[in-house]
């Protein structure tokens, strides 16, 4: 026989399925914030690295800074 | 059958549409903003560019400038739609003749489209034949001409905006208002809470999911305004009100140039999409780790 819905349960799916922490950054976050925060700073650093800076530095050390950034954001974050 | 399964299940049409309305198109836009791309030009294939469009952008002056008058035009324009909002929903909380009536009239400017806004706006603000010029000029000997004057022209929009959505946020914040219990209230002026200290840590706090949803909207909406100013002003005077979603129709239609469009575009919705999550992290995220530790 089918197990009648309990709303209750879904909550407490939920808070174990997204769990939240605090790392170096001001929030509390969970792991989708922070892949989102990664790739923000990363179109951020490209798009300023490309107006600024890519005359005298080519931007594939961008794309190591920017992709090293989002991993430890999204590893410390 | 799962509680999950069953959460999916009912999801599953809002996630299909969204799909298809809104992340294939985006994936696809995305697609295109990396390529150059004139489908009506001499060799209408799709070329790979790299990241040559986004390179072009930053260094496009008319772009930077659009985006830096979108900003202004939002930020005016949705700041003063809360406050004019919360006024009028305040106002509308009170009894007086004809409440409902006039809570009935204010929300007419939302059901009229944006573009019939923009062509009434301009008909009411022609130097010739408009009334808010001619009225300007008989009580205040102020010469209105959106043509040549960049400042008059740019106030106006921001004036059209608040014209049109204002109805949409005290609506909102009407309905916020309403749902408040009267228990704080009544225990804040128990304890002597005049009603400034009463609005700043009672009737803000409560009513603050419902002000952020409604700046979230209308800031996405502010952002990507172009009917009712291309009706109005068609960006003029020079660059006064070409403001960003414009900007993006002057390159996508007239000059075929889609691939440069499509990274424009996906530039401002990322800006938005910034933009809304910093005030999220402002007004939300940090006061919930302030009440956690």
């Amino acid at each position: 026989m089918q197990e009648p819905f309990d709303p209750a349960k879904v909550d407490a799916d939920l808070e174990v399925a997204r769990p939240v922490r605090t790392g170096f950054l001001p929030i509390t976050t969970n792991w989708f914030d922070r892949v989102f925060v990664g790739i923000y700073l990363f179109v951020a650093l490209e798009l300023f690295w490309m107006r600024f800076l890519e005359q005298s530095i080519p931007l594939m050390v961008c794309h190591v800074l920017a992709i090293s950034l989002g991993v430890l954001i999204v590893w410390r974050g | 059958m799962r509680p999950n399964t069953v959460g999916w299940l009912m999801l599953a049409p809002t996630i299909a549409i969204l799909g298809i309305f809104g992340i294939i198109p985006f994936i696809y836009v995305l697609y295109v903003s990396f390529h150059q791309w004139n489908p009506f030009g001499a060799s209408p294939d799709m070329i790979y560019n790299g990241a040559n469009n986004f390179r072009r952008l930053v260094f496009d002056a008319e772009f930077l400038t659009s985006i830096a008058f979108t900003m202004k035009f939002a930020f005016f324009a949705v700041l003063s739609e809360i406050a004019l909002g919360y006024l009028l929903a305040q106002l509308f909380m009170k009894e007086f003749p004809g409440r409902g009536f006039f809570r009935t009239i204010h929300t007419l400017p939302l059901i009229v489209a944006p573009i019939v806004v923009g062509s009434v706006w301009r008909l009411m603000t022609t130097p010739s034949i408009g009334i808010i010029p001619y009225l300007l000029k008989s009580w205040f000997g102020y010469d209105l001409n959106i043509g040549r004057d960049a400042t008059a022209a740019f106030a106006l929009t921001v004036i059209m905006d608040i014209w049109h959505w204002t109805p949409l946020v005290t609506l909102t914040l009407l309905a916020a208002l309403l749902a408040l219990p009267k228990e704080p209230f009544e225990q804040a002026q128990i304890d002597g809470a005049n009603r400034r200290q009463i609005f700043w840590h009672v009737t803000l706090p409560m009513i603050r999911p419902a002000i952020l949803a409604t700046v979230f909207i209308r800031l996405m909406d502010a952002l990507r305004t172009v009917d009712e100013v291309w009706m109005l002003t068609s960006g003029g005077p020079g660059a006064a009100t070409r403001f960003v979603g414009l900007h993006i129709w002057k390159i996508v239609f007239p000059k075929t140039d889609y691939g440069y469009g499509a990274a424009i575009s996906v530039i401002v919705l990322y800006l938005t999409l910034v933009m809304c999550w910093l005030l999220y992290v402002a007004l939300v995220a940090r006061r919930e780790r302030k009440r956690t530790f």
